[in-house]
């Protein structure tokens, strides 16, 4: 997929995934290749298995893999927990952002930015560092402070919940950032400032892959390969004008590249 | 059994008073709970044998517990201890009750005692010698925060009884903290009368030790317009049942109970509660949560009666269970009787198990599935201790509770 003199090495490749959950198979023979600085769209009908990888990337406990692998950073990550996949910089951004009543916001992401610093030999942040660091990442999602003193996700509009997600990525600096659905339930005000907070993040080093239904998130963050997903399987690649003819065209211009695939 | 003997023989106790008489009198023409009885039907049979197996003690020797530290704003009374009590203060008075006074109360309560309902009260009442019980007459207002604790001695039976009444326009907080010890059973009654306008918050913080057991008894009669909250805490007993029975006698009245149990290993802890509206316009918001790990079993049943004559009653109970192993065990019954026909009234029960959605999203966040575990537990507890009057950075107990879990 890349071009360059030195190719460098991938973050993320899916090599010929296959998995299921209750003996019902989701994902049958995905593979996917992200490089540092690449934008990869995956889009596809409800129901083709798009957050389903998300959720196998990130180490669901519900889903098994059946066959082929997932590496990260050149390393089988097939059975590592999700706590470890998340240390070592996987992130994954929820379509439903989870409330968990009477845990504050601002304790739960000092935990979990400690987790990730622990696993870089960065020193842990005790709560008056962490404060400042958090009061500069709230900037980029243009959060009030007072959001760090509520329970996580409590009470939170859908739009508030998104951008706690993407503050939570600009905490954890994941090598590679998996969103789905980011775009899902925000306004125009509310998915730009999203977007730029996704930019402001993501540079020549790290990877994402955004997983949405619409054009308009791809009109503010451009990526370098849209994937059209259908029935577990990616059945056509192609660049951001991908998009655009999807969404010109609808989903039923894509059944022609299931008989093709 | 000691005690078992001790009813029915009715042989006298040394220096029994008149109270106790009676109690030993009511109890002897009434079956000791078994199984058959609707309201011990959970019961288990053995670990409330072992409650009775000890030898009952009177005596009250050095507790080697730590309290919680003392605080200078708080007034702290050991049920048992030698006081007496009169704390005046231009806001507030505090004082004990006197022997006439307790009488013609405990007279008056008995006279009124269900012989189903009400066996741990003429248990403990048949067994609480003058010292061990603490009756107070509280009035006025800005009263610092009052800690009343009850404690078993090792191998032996204690009872304790505490009697409160809050006179009108009195607001006060309150904190009751029973502790068992290894290889005892504490009896622990108590009688909170809330006159016209007063307004209690009201803590119970109930905490065992190995093989330690507790009958806890609470009964509360709300006048009109006054406000009871009750946050309940009970934990770490091999035997542990908890009885509330609150009376709104006059509706207009308002209660809160926020209650919570903890079973591990085969531990064994049961809340009922009955609460009856006797006027209009009662309210009542009611939830009980139960946490039960490992082979252990925890029950509520709770009981709503609303009268004909409580038109307008609003009455709320949820109570919501965590099943956390396999082995453990639930087992819950809110229930309704309603006879008024304009009330608002509703009740339900949920059992789950640790949120698997709520797990993952943390671990996706580096967090590890223990600490998640925690995390999600603490935030199960927080609704309930967060309702209990208490200074938690004075006391680490709660801490340890959340740290242990």
């Amino acid at each position: 997929m890349q071009s360059t003199m030195k190719e460098p090495d991938p973050i993320l490749e899916v090599e010929n995934l296959s998995a299921s959950t209750d003996n019902l198979t989701i994902l049958k023979g995905v593979s996917l290749t992200v490089y540092p600085g690449e934008i990869h769209a995956i889009m596809g009908r409800n129901g083709c298995g798009k957050s389903t990888l998300s959720k196998i990337i990130a180490g669901h406990p519900s889903y098994n893999i059946t066959n082929g692998d997932i590496k990260f950073l050149g390393e089988n990550i097939n059975s590592l927990e999700p706590e470890e996949r998340a240390q070592s910089g996987i992130f994954l951004g929820f379509q439903y952002p989870i409330e968990i009543p009477g845990v504050s916001n601002l304790e739960f992401l000092r935990v979990s930015t400690n987790a990730r610093r622990k696993f870089l030999n960065k020193e842990e942040l005790d709560t008056f560092d962490f404060e400042e660091l958090v009061k500069e990442k709230l900037e980029i999602v243009k959060m009030d402070h007072a959001f760090l003193s509520r329970s996580v996700n409590q009470g939170f509009s859908g739009g508030e919940k998104k951008r706690n997600e993407i503050l939570q990525m600009a905490l954890l600096e994941p090598k590679i950032a998996i969103l789905d659905e980011t775009d899902s339930g925000l306004d125009i005000d509310a998915l730009r400032i999203v977007a730029s907070g996704i930019k402001k993040i993501s540079n020549d080093q790290t990877g994402i892959i955004l997983i949405t239904h619409y054009q308009r998130l791809l009109d503010e963050i451009e990526p370098n390969y849209v994937h059209v997903m259908s029935d577990g399987q990616i059945i056509k690649t192609g660049g951001s004008n991908l998009a655009l003819e999807l969404e010109e065209k609808g989903y039923e211009w894509t059944d022609n590249f299931i008989q093709e695939a | 059994m000691e005690i078992i003997e001790k009813i029915k023989t009715n042989k006298s106790i040394d220096n029994q008073t008149e109270i106790q008489e009676i109690c030993l009198n009511k109890l002897q023409s009434i079956p000791i709970p078994n199984p058959k009885s609707e309201l011990w039907r959970l019961s288990n049979k053995s670990k409330f044998s072992n409650f009775l197996d000890y030898s009952f003690n009177e005596k009250n020797p050095e507790f080697d517990t730590p309290y919680p530290n003392t605080s200078p704003s708080t007034i702290r009374l050991l049920i048992g201890e030698n006081y007496q009590i009169k704390l005046i203060n231009k806001n507030y008075s505090i004082q004990q009750l006197s022997e006439d006074e307790l009488i013609k109360y405990m007279k008056e309560q008995i006279s009124c005692f269900d012989k189903n309902e009400n066996w741990s009260d003429l248990l403990n009442l048949s067994l609480s010698c003058k010292k061990n019980i603490l009756g107070l007459k509280i009035n006025g207002s800005k009263i610092p925060p009052i800690e009343i604790f009850s404690h078993a001695s090792s191998s032996s039976l204690n009872a304790k009884t505490l009697i409160i009444f809050l006179e009108k326009n009195c607001d006060v907080d309150l904190l009751q903290v029973n502790l068992g010890k290894e290889n005892s059973s504490l009896s622990q009654s108590t009688f909170f009368c809330l006159k016209e306008n007063s307004s209690v918050n009201h803590g119970v913080v109930s905490y065992g030790e190995n093989k330690s057991n507790l009958l806890n008894s609470l009964n509360v009669i709300q006048q009109k317009n006054s406000k009871y909250n009750l946050g309940s805490l009970h934990f770490k007993f091999n035997y542990a049942r908890f009885e509330i029975r609150i009376k709104q006698s006059e509706g207009n009245a308002k209660t809160n109970i926020k209650g919570m149990q903890i079973t591990k290993k085969d531990e064994q802890i049961s809340t009922y509660t009955k609460i009856g509206f006797h006027g209009p316009n009662g309210f009542l918001d009611q939830i009980n949560k139960s946490l039960a790990d490992d082979k252990s079993h925890a029950i509520f049943e709770g009981s709503i009666i609303v009268p004909k004559i409580a038109q307008k009653t609003d009455a709320s109970q949820l109570s919501r269970n965590l099943l956390l192993s396999d082995l453990a065990q639930i087992d819950t019954k809110p229930q309704l009787e309603i006879i008024a026909d304009d009330v608002k009234c509703k009740h339900g029960a949920t059992i789950s198990q640790l949120n698997e959605e709520e797990l993952f999203y943390m671990r996706t966040r580096g967090i590890t599935l223990e600490e998640a575990s925690k995390l999600q537990l603490s935030s199960y507890f927080q609704e309930i201790i967060s309702f209990i009057p208490v200074s938690k950075d004075r006391w680490d107990l709660l801490d340890k509770l959340l740290t242990e879990n």
